[in-house]
């Protein structure tokens, strides 16, 4: 444990030193010089810590292989090497934008993404007027791509896309669902997740029972529970971020609140909610955006297998989808400098949006918006079984078998 | 309104009160003796919280047989840091000194804990916890039940120390009046860091039962200073019996507002109930345990 943490929590620490450094190493430096630098702002601490430093270990793994392992990448004739001028932002939006523009007064050119839609947005909208490019992993919410904006490129559907597989899984599930319950927080995120989800399920016609809001930081769920086990639907959705979800299916389970699906949209992906539950865990249906057992072939790494294998020989933090997504966001910006054939951001934005690839992350192609393709990129359903995550639909690519519905609490 | 969903709603609001009056009681017994707002009082939580971690980790000592260990080590910690930063504080009589001083030990706390810990989720689980019972149409929560008994446990052990102990006494004569305890031989400063050691050292064990209940990470501190607050506002400072108080009416206003109004602003009546207690009753449903009511 400790020393997991220790090495993941002083490169969160240090992150701000190294960041600042290679800004300095590139005044004196310029991009044309040899070296191509990915700046960018992350929340590797404060209340995102723990995504942004998935996010982080992506970055540093891409950037890891193009140096040490190919030497370089060859654009327009010319070899290049590569730097990550990541900054942490602690989470904060105010203290990400006050980041960014000192990045950008500093010319740097191509801008990697924090987390959070309540980040990226406001920083979109500095490196949109500035003219700076930014590929990202860490959010979604549709007014990032309602702007207008031209030189952010995202690797989620947006919000409202997002709920196209799993309304699909729910037509797909026999006994046939007749209603549904929504746990939401009051934040933008579960917010837009919650509209979404509540549209495609009355979009197939199933009842929406109830839609319960917990404030933002969920240290008790015990009304929700209340109101579910009085008024039992046959899915229980949650909309909420990772430690909300915890919460609430703790208590689920601690007060037997037996639902025949649960869906989880973030949490389940998670080691540590997977070790916290055990074989209670078992049942529970998330959203998942990459599973290791897909196979695709990758232009940098060769292939996912071999992406997962370099990642597991050089990290000791557990490989999330967040922290793939992060390499295929710099994968993606090589192809696509690659395929330019130039630095010009101009040249790149555009062999951006043509982007038409596989990674190791999955098919990558962006919306005329820039939001990920809903139908490419759209994350496939998973479901918890023995502690692991299996894929369960689409069923052309399924590892196992859906279970449902699944058992109550207290038989699992 | 549905009789049985009224009774588990005050079972609820009852179990979450006995959880908050545990968290609160290190910080009303600082405020009551010390006169100081103990901004760091989120963080030895969570510090005890992940010392139980540790425990289990490296020992494979059940969270609640750990809470011993948890309290005495935390309350060394407690006491270090009063005679080393705050006792300067106290001793300078500034309000807004020991606020920057225990808000500065609370982020370097908290940068402690992410360079040991990470900034991951975590939990405990304690496999002394009772199973969830059904009472007629009520349902238990059994982790919970454990915790608010634990939580009675640990306040009545409080009040023992406070009014049947020696030092106890030495504590309540040196809140109530600092100089003249000071007159019948009792050292004062020793009994300031005692009394912070031991407040730590119940919110380092509080930290176990919570975490327990929920998942924490090093950035929840926050959270529980406030409820802490909150709550002290709410009961009355100093005392075990205002900090059960004013948890359980924490508790049930939570739980109440969250039922029957709406679950997404239960912060509102919460911090409604402050406000309204702070123009009636200033000093809290049992007035300051040591220097009376206003």
């Amino acid at each position: 444990m400790a020393g997991i943490s220790r090495r993941s929590a002083l490169g969160a620490m240090g992150a701000s030193i190294i960041g600042s450094a290679a800004l300095g190493i590139r005044r004196a430096s310029a991009q044309s010089g040899g070296v191509i630098y990915f700046g960018g702002s992350l929340g590797m601490s404060g209340r995102y810590a723990e995504t942004g430093l998935n996010i982080r270990h992506g970055y540093e793994t891409a950037i890891k292989f193009l140096n040490e392992e190919m030497g370089g990448v060859e654009i327009g004739g010319k070899t290049y090497r590569f730097e990550l001028a990541i900054v942490d932002d602690a989470s904060d939006p105010a203290r990400a934008t006050a980041l960014i523009q000192r990045q950008i007064d500093k010319d740097m050119s191509f801008f990697l993404g924090s987390y959070g839609s309540n980040i990226v947005l406001p920083c979109a909208g500095i490196t949109e007027a500035a003219g700076k490019l930014t590929v990202q992993v860490g959010a979604s919410a549709d007014q990032i791509f309602q702007q207008g904006y031209r030189n952010i490129f995202g690797f989620f559907p947006r919000a409202s896309r997002a709920w196209a597989t799993s309304v699909e899984f729910f037509k797909s599930l026999e006994p046939k669902p007749k209603k549904v319950s929504i746990i939401a927080t009051n934040d933008a995120f579960s917010k837009l997740n919650t509209q979404a989800a509540a549209a495609g399920c009355t979009g197939i016609g199933l009842e929406v029972l109830d839609l319960l809001q917990l404030p933002e930081q969920v240290s008790d769920a015990s009304s929700a529970l209340a109101t579910i086990r009085a008024r039992t639907p046959d899915i229980l959705i949650t909309t909420t971020v990772d430690q909300n979800s915890l919460v609430i299916v703790r208590q689920m389970i601690a007060t037997d609140t037996n639902v025949p699906l649960l869906y989880q949209f973030l949490g389940p992906q998670l080691p540590a909610y997977r070790e916290s539950l055990g074989s209670k865990a078992t049942g529970v249906i998330m959203q998942l955006p990459w599973d290791s057992r897909l196979a695709f072939s990758d232009p940098i790494f060769r292939d996912s297998k071999s992406y997962v294998a370099y990642y597991n020989k050089n990290n000791s933090r557990p490989l999330s989808y967040h922290t793939v997504g992060a390499s295929a966001c710099i994968t993606t910006y090589v192809e696509a400098m690659r395929k330019a054939g130039s630095l010009d951001p101009a040249k790149v934005r555009a062999a951006l949006a043509a982007t038409d690839i596989t990674t190791a992350f999955g098919p990558v192609k962006f919306s005329p918006e820039g939001d990920g393709d809903p139908i490419l990129m759209g994350a496939k359903i998973g479901q918890v079984q023995n502690g692991e995550v299996q894929v369960v639909f689409p069923t052309e690519v399924k590892t196992a078998n859906l279970i449902y519905p699944t058992s109550n609490w207290s038989t699992k | 309104m549905n009789g049985t969903l009224l009774l588990q709603t005050l079972v609820d609001g009852l179990i979450l009160g006995g959880i908050f009056s545990l968290s609160a009681v290190g910080f009303s017994l600082i405020f009551g003796v010390l006169g100081v707002v103990n901004l760091a009082h989120g963080i030895f939580i969570l510090g005890g919280a992940y010392l139980g971690l540790a425990l289990k980790a490296a020992l494979g000592l059940d969270p609640l047989a750990a809470i011993p260990i948890v309290f005495v080590v935390v309350s060394v910690i407690g006491a270090a840091l009063h005679q080393t930063l705050v006792s300067a504080a106290v001793r300078r009589g500034s309000l807004m000194t020991s606020l920057l001083i225990t808000f500065g030990i609370s982020l370097i706390v908290r940068d402690i804990l992410i360079l040991i810990f990470g900034p991951d989720i975590h939990s405990l689980a304690s496999v002394w916890l009772l199973n969830t019972f059904h009472v007629g149409g009520v349902v238990v929560d059994g982790a919970r039940a454990t915790a608010l008994i634990a939580s009675l446990a640990l306040l009545g052990l409080l009040s023992l120390v406070l009014y049947r102990m020696k030092v106890g006494r030495a504590i309540r004569a040196t809140a109530q009046q600092s100089f003249a305890a000071g007159l019948c031989g009792v050292d004062a400063g020793r009994v300031h860091t005692l009394t912070f050691g031991v407040s730590a050292g119940f919110a380092g064990a509080s930290g176990i039962v919570i975490g327990m209940i929920n998942p924490f990470s090093p950035f929840d501190d926050a959270y529980w200073t406030l409820n802490a607050f909150v709550t002290v506002v709410l009961g009355g400072v100093g005392s075990p019996v205002g900090a059960l108080l004013g948890g359980l009416l924490l508790g049930e206003i939570s739980t109440l507002s969250s039922q029957y109004i709406g679950s997404r602003y239960p912060n509102v009546f919460i911090f409604g109930a402050l406000f309204l207690m702070l123009i009636v009753r200033p000093n809290g449903l049992l007035g300051n345990a040591y220097k009376g009511s206003v």
